[in-house]
């Protein structure tokens, strides 16, 4: 009977251990981090969300481009010396091998594409930021038939393309600016109206539809087929070929609406707007940019990310999609 | 071309004839043996080959009922949202070993596509459309061939389908292999055989579509035939040692549409290479037995014309005036019996010379004596009238003696003179000197001879023309011979025209030498005295010893020269002297 007792108290203390562990930061441990961007250059980013962002809390030690970075902790940080010893991060890293370092501890944090997020594992702890990143159709400036740009944004369903393709990550969106940005984004339709486009598209030449990122290319695929029913030619072009529309994403990098749609026309080649201080204002300008159907908007998705169970102290990104890793901890080893 | 070249000639042509004849026969009956083979390998092979593609078939209708039952797919079908499935498709395509692979929902809309991700929600209503008399239904056949649509064209696929149920839910799995280079390299082909593939997706040849193949313009005619006929051919494509015997069989889809054509190329260099060879061995028998051939015709054309020959040399030598030449030949066929009938025609021809020489001699000698006796009994008669009247004179008249004497003497000797001439020109017949050479001018001695007859051809009122060609070249005579066959000619003449007439004498160049013609327009001569003119002691007129033209032409032929003549009677004669 004392032995019971005994028994019970000694789990009752280690456990009272552990969950003072869990919740009480500590400085140590190694953060792994996979990112599928290879970052080529010669140099890390220096703006833009992501390894910009550490900058605030740590400094690069190791940097391998299209392989490796190491951040260690700065002593002097201003908001003090970040609970992490260091951060390694590994570069052009596939979504599929991400999500399978994650499951197998290899790693701490991974980026999640719509697949990996569908397989993901009941309970995976992700985080999210706000929709950010607005995937839309760019055509070239030598496409000049309106009908023809009409017909196509006209011609893609984006509902099916979000439901399926994107897993029904992010939102469907007509507009530039995100809906938690602007607060208009739903006015604009959305919906897709075959029987227009077709009308609109009557006697199209055949187009070429370039898209760069690889994760983007069975969207292409599909806004290719939407085109074809609409009775446009629309063929993927290969790879460094000129195109005339492409299929490209931008990031919302502040959450001032004006700030973000100026940022936006400016990432995606358009035009710059006229200057607007009032919500109204906003919004006549983006309509009339959408108007010329110039850019088709498709879909705004967030930066999501999985996170293994041992970091601690998160969120470590804003709704923008920027790191915030000073705050966070490794759970101590179990011993 | 003599006798032996003929008979070797024709020998020859014989020999190369039947060489020729047999090795063609070889040939011909080597290759069509050989031809027979190659098809009945080709055939074998194609067989092999059919059953290639049925079992590759047969793999894939397996893997696709082995996806259509597992789990995965068991699982996707009772779910009620396909939402979340559009790239599992491509996960089992690969574990399966497909190119491509669909998941097809019930109502015919893709969950998932393998080979084109981004076209699900699109409907696949071939699965789904109930079978009819003008297409058939895929559950009736294993596997089948299709026409696929892709993001980056059109291919071919050796597609099934299955089924996977959960409860009453039901999905279809299509799944197949794209029939390209990958599948046909994968095809276990014996040595010397390949395959390629035509896939007919456009409307007219494209020589692109050809997979497996390097040209396509070559096997153009065949794959059109097929697409036409719809139905297997076969034909031999490339020349030499690269051609190849190729079967093309018709590959049709679930409508009966001929979707491509499958070409099973079986390489005809064994057969080329043996063919080569076997003619390459018939020229080397052919030529060694044609060699032989003319060695032994050859030898043969020899061994018959040796006999041929000898009985021609032997013609010769009798022509020449050989006539005791005979040929000896030994054996007993038809050469040995004309031989034979040679040597006993010789020798009959040297028996009847023999008797002919004797009875000429005979008649010349009878001529000889009958112009003697005809010349000698003419003074003789003389010479006892004369002896008679001396001697009656004597008797009777004795002082009248001395007178008859004298007269008796002077008459004896102008006839023993006479006598004496007689015998002179016999004995000049009889030692003709040997020519003495020389150049001369006959112009020179024809003048000279009309000169010396003037008088005498005046006399008898005979008229002379000469028609002497003034370029003639001189020849190389005697001129006193000739001046004495000149003269002969002209006393002939003379004689021949007794009542007058003309005497034309005439000089040309004739063949390499020179001709002397000498005609006048006497009585002429009838074909026989032509015959014997030149005999000696043979003479048409009542006076003369027969000597005249025997000389004549003895002078003639001492300057290996010739003489002839040409008369008719009544229209007179010409005398013809060539000489060179």
């Amino acid at each position: 009977m004392w032995l019971r007792y005994l028994a019970g108290s000694i789990a009752a203390l280690m456990l009272a251990r552990c969950a003072g562990a869990a919740t009480r930061p500590r400085y140590g441990g190694i953060l792994r981090v996979e990112l599928h961007a290879p970052f080529e250059s010669s140099d890390p980013p220096q703006s833009g969300p992501g390894m910009a962002d550490l900058s605030h809390s740590f400094s690069m030690t190791v940097w391998e481009g299209g392989r490796r970075a190491v951040f260690a902790a700065d002593e002097n940080a201003a908001g003090g010396r970040p609970f992490l010893d260091s951060i390694e991060i590994q570069l052009a890293r596939p979504l599929r091998d991400q999500a399978l370092d994650l499951e197998t501890g290899r790693a701490d944090l991974v980026e999640l594409g719509p697949n990996e997020i569908r397989r993901a594992p009941a309970g995976r702890k992700t985080w999210s930021s706000q929709p950010v990143r607005i995937v839309a159709l760019v055509f070239s400036p030598h496409v000049e038939d309106a009908r023809i740009r009409e017909a196509l944004a006209l011609a893609v369903d984006r509902a099916t393309i979000w439901s399926v393709l994107l897993q029904r990550q992010g939102e469907v969106s007509a507009a530039l600016l995100p809906q938690w940005i602007s607060g208009y984004a739903f006015v604009f339709p959305a919906a897709a109206d075959l029987s227009r486009a077709r009308s609109l598209a009557a006697g199209a030449r055949p187009l070429t539809l370039g898209v760069t990122d690889p994760a983007l290319r069975t969207i292409a695929e599909r806004i290719s087929l939407n085109a074809r029913d609409a009775g446009i030619p629309l063929t993927i072009a290969a790879p460094g070929a000129s195109a005339d529309v492409q299929l490209t994403e931008a990031r919302v990098s502040s959450s001032d609406a004006a700030r973000s749609f100026a940022a936006l026309c400016a990432a995606f080649g358009l035009s710059e707007p006229s200057h607007a201080d009032t919500q109204e204002g906003l919004y006549a300008a983006e309509r009339a940019l959408l108007d010329e159907h110039r850019i088709i908007p498709l879909v705004h998705l967030p930066d999501v990310y999985g996170v293994s169970p041992r970091v601690k102290g998160g969120p470590g990104i804003t709704p923008l999609g920027e790191w915030r890793f000073g705050d966070l901890w490794i759970e101590a080893p179990r011993p | 071309m003599t006798f032996r070249t003929r008979l070797l000639f024709i020998f020859t042509v014989a020999v190369v004839a039947s060489v020729g004849l047999v090795e063609w026969l070889v040939s011909a009956s080597t290759r069509e043996r050989f031809e027979r083979l190659e098809t009945q390998r080709s055939d074998a092979l194609v067989a092999q080959f059919r059953g290639e593609y049925e079992r590759r078939g047969q793999e894939v209708a397996r893997a696709v009922n082995g996806i259509a039952a597992s789990d995965t797919v068991v699982n996707i079908a009772a779910a009620t949202d396909y939402s979340s499935f559009y790239t599992d498709a491509s996960s089992l395509a690969a574990a399966h070993s497909l190119d491509l692979l669909e998941l097809v929902a019930a109502d015919g809309s893709i969950i998932s596509s393998a080979e084109w991700p981004a076209r699900f929600g699109y409907k696949e209503d071939w699965i789904t459309r109930r079978s009819d008399a003008a297409s058939a239904d895929w559950k009736t056949r294993g596997a089948f061939l299709r026409r696929e649509e892709l993001p980056d064209g059109v291919t071919l696929a050796l597609e099934a389908v299955g089924i996977a149920t959960a409860g009453d839910r039901v999905i279809y799995v299509a799944g197949g292999e794209r029939l390209d280079r990958a599948f046909l390299s994968t095809l276990a082909l014996p040595t010397g055989m390949r395959a390629m593939l035509y896939r007919n997706l456009q409307p007219q040849f494209t020589p692109s579509e050809l997979i497996g193949g390097t040209d396509a313009a070559p096997l153009r005619p065949l794959i059109e035939r097929v697409v036409r006929e719809k139905r297997e051919a076969s034909g031999i494509v490339g020349a030499g040692a690269a051609a190849e015997t190729v079967h093309a069989l018709p590959l049709t889809g679930l409508d009966d549409n001929l979707l491509g054509v499958l070409l099973v190329a079986s390489s005809r260099r064994e057969l080329v290479e043996m063919e080569a060879f076997l003619l390459r061995l018939g020229i080397i028998f052919a030529s060694a037995g044609i060699l032989l051939g003319i060695v032994l015709a050859w030898w043969a054309t020899a061994r018959i014309t040796r006999p041929v020959k000898r009985l021609a040399e032997s013609a010769r030598k009798v022509a020449a005036g050989n006539w005791s030449a005979t040929v000896e030949i030994a054996t007993k066929d038809e050469i040995g019996q004309l031989a034979l009938a040679f040597n006993r025609m010789t020798h009959e021809l040297v028996e009847q010379r023999e008797r002919l020489v004797q009875s000429e001699r005979v008649a010349a000698w009878r001529e000889l004596a009958r112009r003697l006796a005809h010349e000698l009994k003419n003074p003789l008669f003389p010479l006892q009238i004369t002896v008679e009247n001396m001697r009656r004179a004597r008797e009777q008249y004795p002082e009248q003696f001395d007178e008859v004497f004298r007269e008796g003497a002077s008459t004896l000797l102008a006839e023993l003179a006479n006598l004496k001439q007689i015998i002179s020109r016999f004995s000049d017949f009889a030692k003709m000197p040997a020519p003495a050479m020389q150049q001369v001018q006959l112009n020179d001695l024809a003048l000279e001879t009309v000169k010396l007859f003037a008088p005498q051809l005046s006399q008898a009122n005979i008229a002379v023309r000469t028609e002497l060609d003034p370029h003639l070249r001189p020849i190389m005579a005697d001129p006193e011979q000739l001046a004495r066959v000149l003269r002969n000619l002209t006393l002939n003449a003379i004689d021949a025209m007794p009542h007058g007439g003309a005497l034309t004498i005439r000089t040309m160049p004739h063949e390499s030498g020179v001709r002397l013609e000498v005609a006048d327009t006497g009585q002429g001569l009838t074909p026989e005295e032509c015959e014997r003119l030149f005999t000696p002691y043979y003479t048409t007129k009542t006076h003369g010893t027969g000597l005249g033209l025997a000389i004549v032409q003895s002078v003639v032929s001492d300057h290996h020269g010739r003489i002839s003549v040409v008369s008719e009677p009544g229209k007179g004669s010409s005398f013809r002297i060539d000489l060179s």
